[in-house]
């Protein structure tokens, strides 16, 4: 199938924005009168807050207000659950929490009066460690869990502290583990890590006179953002304008409020508009970073090598609240993929998501899927190795078919899982004799389902003879407008420069936003079948101008053509005669996706390295990806998605890690919390196993969160492969492999 | 106290009265309303506050304000000329040179430095060059072809087009 839009390599429509500096982030933006918020946080992991004395700050010149728990009102927020107060009220769960909050002129000012608050607090007993938080000796962070808002009451759980238990099954654990010959146990453990946005939060609120409520956030979700602002400021939601900025990348970290209560707040307080900007180190200390994870694996093997039971209990460690878990069990869903791209008759899956007294933990580009398939992945080697068996042929031997159910998820069809490993392995240096000491190779295969929820639009033909396409999803770094550009220009059959993407917030009630893999299969769905029924009222209200029947007109060349005659319309003139009454022509769409397609999206990585005996450094010599894709909507953004993704997986398995000790985080600028330079990038192919069979339009499949998944896997299973020390804990940074390559030499010699 | 600087950005003249703690950053942003160059860590280690002072490319952010007394600066808003993109600039969108955009802004100056200073860059000088600015969306790839790219243009047009 050959297209015209589709398939083109194009730059993205608000790239001469960008370039220019004339794009507009949160930050950006400037108003009269502006005035700064700024917060003071706990220094405390678990500590009740005995007296807040804010007189002296008060007092301070340039200094509009401060606002403590005691004068918001008393409700608590979350993207899920309700958990999380806007300040803290009688205590404080985590360092870094919000306990009082400055407005000045000056954002140094504000800064500066943050000294002069006196709070007193009362220690409480703390845990920081979610297995340790689910042993009936530790504190409860949240004894009243269960009556908070949206708490999920069919996933509570009588273990301390956790506030969402999550099981998925396949036949039956039991019956697969009989069935077994031999019974494998591993666990494996990743740390937290920051989504690394260059961009950090920022809120803006500004009030105008008759009450209508401004706001400019970095939120991915701007129509989720503004039910939720109207919930814990109680206003409606009428009254509240979300602006759409540009968003300096979110990868899943940008979908909460953030500061935009306490701008509101200050807002109100003052008369002022208010901005707040987090720093860096305040992003470090209270983002909301991926899970600390523990995954325990237990695996049943028949004689054969067949996989038939796999049993998985996964810890995520919430930190202090769940506030930042956007799905309503409030819980990881990575963790159903706890069976990898294995076929397994028998499964299991617990997730639990535990309180403890850290840093709030969100989503991150493929949430649980890279802490769990970094198990899943290293336990197959290990596996095979233990049966004496070749790591790629042990997997092949236990790919899933067409027909296979993966947990959580449809009964799949068109599996190409094979052929996506076929192609990794056939582009790397995989069936080559090893070369050198200390070099190794390592695979990892992941999938990926592709997301549901709602999208919406409204196309409008304006006079002037362009499709305005206006959208909730704000442009957040994916390409999400230029492929609502192309898809639309593709339906209507009309040059890219005649179609119009812009964003709007306040037409729409409900929208899932970006996220999830879900823009390309579910905003391009509602995007085509809104310009096929735009199309439509076209012909019709052109036909009425050529004063022929419907049925007689053509769209051709861009003007509405009666076949009969040489009479024809611009689409300027189509928009001008108009609809009844003379009204625009337009189309306003909603689509709401509860089930995902039955295909989902392999990955298939091979990596090989050169690990130094001497320094323990880790060189990456080669990596391969291969992409089970459908049709490729824009190549350019693809691609894109591929190579950043891999390096954030890069990072995962070699670099990053939020350091915690008891609560405080001590990575707290990005000196110390390394993120991949341009010196870290390996050398890279690209392999796409392409065929038109995508659910997405003109069968586009989704890639925002494949290539980042497998890599952390790849990467230890080849430096087992290169020295053989096993690690079950990421990252793999030179000091552990310094320090393993030492104990093992002591162990030999 | 205060002081009252003159400083030379994208080829006007400004005069400020600053803070002696005011950060050129902030200067730039929120004195002079050229909110092109972005803050992202505050500690010079992401490059997105980078600026051409003199010439050199610099982190605004680690900068006070009265250390651009009397210096020429360059900021992204200062690359393209009456509409027409720098040829780093339109590099970057055709090769696809980044996606949320934040670190843009640092990049494309970054870059422009470079290929000023050397036209023809190695694909490890460009690394070398572009350490310090840090992109989380492209992997970087395709910032070192967006540069390549750039540079390989600028070759095809000669001195035809006065270096834009
Ligand atoms: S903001 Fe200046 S280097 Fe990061
Ligand atoms: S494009 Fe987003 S950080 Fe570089």
């Amino acid at each position: 199938m050959s297209y015209g839009k589709i398939g083109q390599p194009l730059g993205r429509v608000e790239g001469p924005a960008k370039v220019t500096g004339e794009a507009k982030y949160t930050a950006d933006v400037l108003l009269p009168g502006m005035i700064w918020g700024k917060v003071l946080r706990s220094p405390l992991p678990h500590a009740k807050i005995v007296s807040i004395d804010t007189r002296e700050a008060e007092q301070m010149p340039g200094i509009l207000a401060v606002l403590t728990a005691k004068d918001l009102p008393d409700l608590l927020i979350g993207r899920r659950v309700y958990d999380m107060p806007v300040l803290a009220k009688d205590q404080v769960r985590f360092i870094g929490e919000k306990v009082v909050v400055v407005a000045a002129e000056d954002p140094d000012v504000a800064e500066d009066a943050l000294a002069y608050i006196d709070v007193e607090y009362e220690d409480m007993p703390a845990v920081f460690d979610a297995h340790e938080a689910m042993k009936p000796e530790a504190p409860l962070l949240h004894p009243d869990y269960r009556s908070y808002a949206h708490a999920p009451e069919k996933f509570f759980s009588d273990i301390p502290n956790v506030h969402s238990h999550v099981t998925w099954e396949l036949g039956d654990i039991e019956k697969g583990f009989a069935l077994a010959k031999q019974v494998f146990e591993h666990t494996f453990n990743t740390p937290a890590v920051h989504q690394g946005y260059i961009e950090p939060h920022a809120s803006v609120v500004a009030i105008d006179p008759d009450g209508r409520v401004n706001v400019w956030i970095s939120n991915k979700m701007p129509v989720r953002a503004r039910e939720l602002l109207a919930d814990v400021v109680e206003i409606p939601q009428e009254r509240i304008v979300v602006h759409l900025a540009q968003i300096g990348a979110d990868f899943g970290g940008k979908g909460s409020l953030m500061d935009a209560p306490l701008c509101y707040h200050l807002a109100k307080r003052t008369g002022r508009p208010v901005k707040m900007v987090m720093t860096y180190t305040e992003e470090l200390m209270a983002g909301n970073p991926r899970h600390p994870t523990s995954v325990f694996l237990r695996t049943g093997v028949t004689e054969k090598g067949q996989i038939v039971a796999r049993q998985a209990k996964v810890v995520f460690d919430s930190g202090a609240y769940a506030a930042f878990k956007p799905v309503p069990f409030v819980n990881i869903p990575g963790a159903k993929d706890a069976a990898g791209v294995y076929g397994t008759p028998h499964i299991r899956i617990d997730a639990y998501s535990v309180y403890t007294n850290c840093v709030p933990s969100g989503h991150f580009r493929a949430p649980g899927d890279l802490q769990v398939n970094f198990a899943v992945e290293s336990s197959m080697d290990m596996i095979a190795e233990d049966l004496g068996l070749d790591r790629l042929e042990f997997r092949k031997q236990n790919l899933l078919k067409d027909g296979d159910w993966v947990p959580g998820g449809p009964q799949l069809e068109e599996v190409r899982v094979a052929e996506t490993l076929a192609a990794a392995v056939k582009a790397s240096s995989w069936n080559q004799p090893k070369s050198q000491p200390n070099r190794g190779l390592g695979l990892a295969v992941s999938h990926r389902l592709i997301g549901t929820g709602e999208a919406n639009t409204q196309l409008t033909l304006k006079e002037d003879g362009t499709i305005q396409v206006l959208t909730p999803v704000p442009e957040v770094g994916t390409g999400a407008h230029t492929i609502l550009q192309q898809i639309v220009a593709e339906t209507l059959f009309l040059p890219l420069d005649q179609i119009r993407v812009e964003t709007a917030s306040d037409i729409f009630k409900t929208d899932s936003g970006s996220g999830a893999s879900r823009v390309t299969y579910v905003g391009g769905q509602v995007v085509q079948q809104a310009a096929g029924e735009l199309m439509k009222l076209i012909l019709a209200v052109g036909a009425k101008g050529l004063g022929c029947a419907e049925n007689e007109v053509v769209f051709e060349g861009g003007r509405v053509v009666h076949s009969d005659s040489d009479g024809s319309l611009s689409l300027a003139e189509v928009a001008k005669i108009g609809g009844d009454g003379k009204s625009a022509l337009r189309v306003k769409k909603s689509l709401n996706l509860s089930e995902g397609p039955p295909v989902t999206t392999f990955t298939a990585q091979v990596v090989e390295l050169e690990v130094d005996p001497e320094t323990g450094q880790i060189k990456l010599l080669d990596v391969v990806t291969a992409h089970d894709v459908g049709t490729i909507i824009n190549p350019l953004g693809h691609q894109g998605q591929i190579e950043g993704g891999l390096l954030q997986g890069v990072g995962f398995g070699l670099i990053e890690e939020l350091r915690m000790e008891d609560g405080q985080v001590s990575t707290l600028n990005l000196g110390d919390y390394k993120l991949p330079n341009i010196r870290d990038i390996p050398p890279l192919t690209t392999v796409l196993v392409e065929e038109e069979v995508g659910p997405a339009p003109f069968h586009g499949k989704a890639i925002g969160e494949s290539s980042i998944t497998p890599t952390g896997a790849a990467i230890a299973n080849a430096v087992y492969d290169a020295v053989g020390v096993r690690f079950h804990d990421l990252p793999i940074t030179a000091e552990k492999v310094y320090w393993a390559l030492r104990q093992q030499s002591g162990g030999k010699g | 106290m205060t002081y009252t600087i003159r400083l030379n950005v994208n080829g006007k003249e400004h005069t400020v009265e600053v803070p002696s703690r005011r950060l050129l950053i902030d200067c730039l942003r929120y004195d002079l309303g050229l909110t092109g160059t972005k803050e992202g860590c505050s500690v010079g280690v992401c490059g997105a506050c980078t600026v051409l002072m003199d010439g050199k490319p610099i982190s605004s952010c680690l900068a006070l304000a009265l250390f651009a007394d009397g210096k020429e600066i360059v900021t992204v808003e200062g690359l393209a000329r009456e509409d027409r993109l720098d040829r780093v600039q339109q590099a970057f969108i055709d090769y696809g040179g980044f996606q949320c955009g934040i670190c843009t802004p640092g990049m494309v100056v970054t870059a422009k430095a470079l290929l000023d200073e050397n036209p023809d860059p190695s694909v490890d000088e460009i690394k070398e060059w572009m350490m310090g600015n840090l992109c989380r969306c492209t992997g970087y790839y395709k910032v070192i072809e967006s540069i390549q790219g750039a540079a390989r243009r600028k070759r095809q047009a000669g001195d035809s087009d006065e270096g834009l």
